[in-house]
């Protein structure tokens, strides 16, 4: 079968759908990043949770494009919420090798879906960019906070957890896009989404 | 007297159009809960942080103008018992005081956005801003869908909670597995209706839609986007002063 791969209506209303779903479980999650000790778990969190969406999400893609615009629209929600620029350029460096990867797989194959899950995961990592780059006026700007908020943060925060955390968005990525494989063979297959 | 005619659209436009509260939402998010900028933008932050209570009275929208002004009052409040409080809690009411008056401003503008603008206004305001259709399909899915997954959540929530399956009740992994999934597949199912009503309207078709909203530049919108680029501005200059001195 001879499928057209131009991007129809249907596949950008499933990028919506799907992309809703994702940025409400982040944006739950998110909010625990208040408190400090989460700031860095959720490198961790976000990508397992939103595994669960993602793996979904990929039973519907069938055409190169879905993945990078999925990703593309998260670096503009960030950017509406306050992140900064620096997630924009993350999504479109992890969108597309998500993208490639997937496509690798032909769109179809298990294993490729979950490593794809994985690259797409590291666009989170730009969540943390501007700490990392700006090490003195990212704090200065949240002096409101409270020092004790701020010692804490410095002290779960050092420039070397810089590679920790993209890994460990890559790695938990993996686990995520596992999570996702198995709640989807237990719950949706059978529920007729898959 | 019909839906259509021109005079009851005109009845319902809105008082700005969406270009001007999309600039106004991402003007606040960057500066006043981004915090970019030093001590020259303060007095214009305390400016914009006025605004969105300002447009929802406007608007008429009062229950979320009272919430708002509750969370930054309790915010405030919290900011300022904190000196009295015993150590541990002082950390806290700072923190959460802190957290409440930097993110609330900007909360109230982005729901002020989502309840004011339809999604026919939505699309035709990002149509002529000449977004990539890929792009504004699926952002105005997901304006639309947020409100109802939120909604799904509680429902399911407080379903599961009578089968005593909450945090604190149960085991994390079951709370997140029947929480979260049918969460999920009624998310899907509503969403597939969605598109299904969606592309019968034309959604996704391969010309240009049409559409009957009013939006367009008023005065007020003149006004508020002048605001923005000042800001910005400011903004620039102090970052060109910095490197002067």
């Amino acid at each position: 079968m001879k499928t057209d791969n131009k991007l129809k209506g249907r596949d950008l209303i499933n990028v919506g759908i799907y992309g809703a779903i994702y940025f409400v479980i982040l944006f739950a999650v998110a909010m625990l990043g208040m408190i400090p000790i989460f700031l860095p778990l959720l490198s961790v969190l976000v990508p397992i949770l939103g595994g669960i969406p993602f793996m979904l999400f990929l039973t519907k893609v069938k055409k190169p494009g879905m993945i990078f615009i999925m990703a593309m629209i998260m670096g503009i929600l960030m950017l509406l919420t306050g992140m900064g620029p620096w997630p924009l350029l993350t999504c479109a460096i992890a969108g597309l090798l998500a993208e490639i990867c997937f496509k690798s797989g032909e769109y179809r194959s298990a294993k490729k879906a979950v490593l794809s899950y994985g690259l797409f995961s590291m666009w989170i990592f730009g969540n943390y960019l501007p700490l990392f780059t700006d090490y003195e006026g990212y704090f200065a700007q949240r002096a409101d906070y409270g020092q004790a908020y701020i010692d804490a943060v410095q002290k779960l925060m050092p420039l070397w957890m810089a590679p920790v955390l993209l890994i460990a968005c890559f790695v938990c990525g993996l686990l995520g896009g596992l999570l996702g494989r198995a709640l989807l063979k237990k719950h949706f297959e059978k529920a007729g989404l898959a | 007297m019909a839906y259509s005619s021109e005079r009851s659209q005109e009845a319902r436009r809105g008082f700005l159009d969406p270009r001007t509260k999309l600039a106004l939402v991402l003007v606040l998010a960057v500066f006043v809960m981004g915090g970019l900028g030093g001590e020259a933008l303060r007095p214009v932050k305390t400016i914009l942080s006025a605004l969105p209570f300002a447009l929802l009275l406007a608007e008429r929208q009062w229950k979320r103008f009272a919430r708002g002004i509750l969370m930054l009052g309790i915010g405030y409040g919290l900011l300022t018992v904190m000196p009295f409080l015993p150590r541990a809690l002082n950390y806290l009411a700072l923190l959460c005081g802190g957290i409440l008056t930097r993110f609330v401003v900007t909360v109230v503008m982005g729901e002020y956005l989502i309840a004011t603008t339809s999604v026919s206004e939505f699309i035709s305001a990002m149509e002529r801003l000449r977004m990539p259709r890929a792009i504004t399909v699926p952002m105005s899915v997901m304006f639309r869908l947020f409100p109802t997954i939120s909604a799904e959540w509680k429902s399911i929530r407080r379903a599961m909670r009578m089968r005593g399956i909450h945090l604190g009740g149960a085991k994390a992994s079951q709370v997140l597995e029947y929480q979260l999934v049918p969460m999920m597949t009624s998310t899907v199912r509503i969403g597939e209706e969605l598109s299904a009503s969606a592309l019968t309207r034309g959604l996704g078709g391969p010309t240009r839609r049409t559409n009957i909203c009013r939006i367009g530049f008023r005065a007020q919108d003149a006004v508020l986007l002048a605001g923005c680029v000042f800001v910005v501005g400011v903004w620039i200059l102090e970052l060109c002063g910095v490197r002067l001195w």
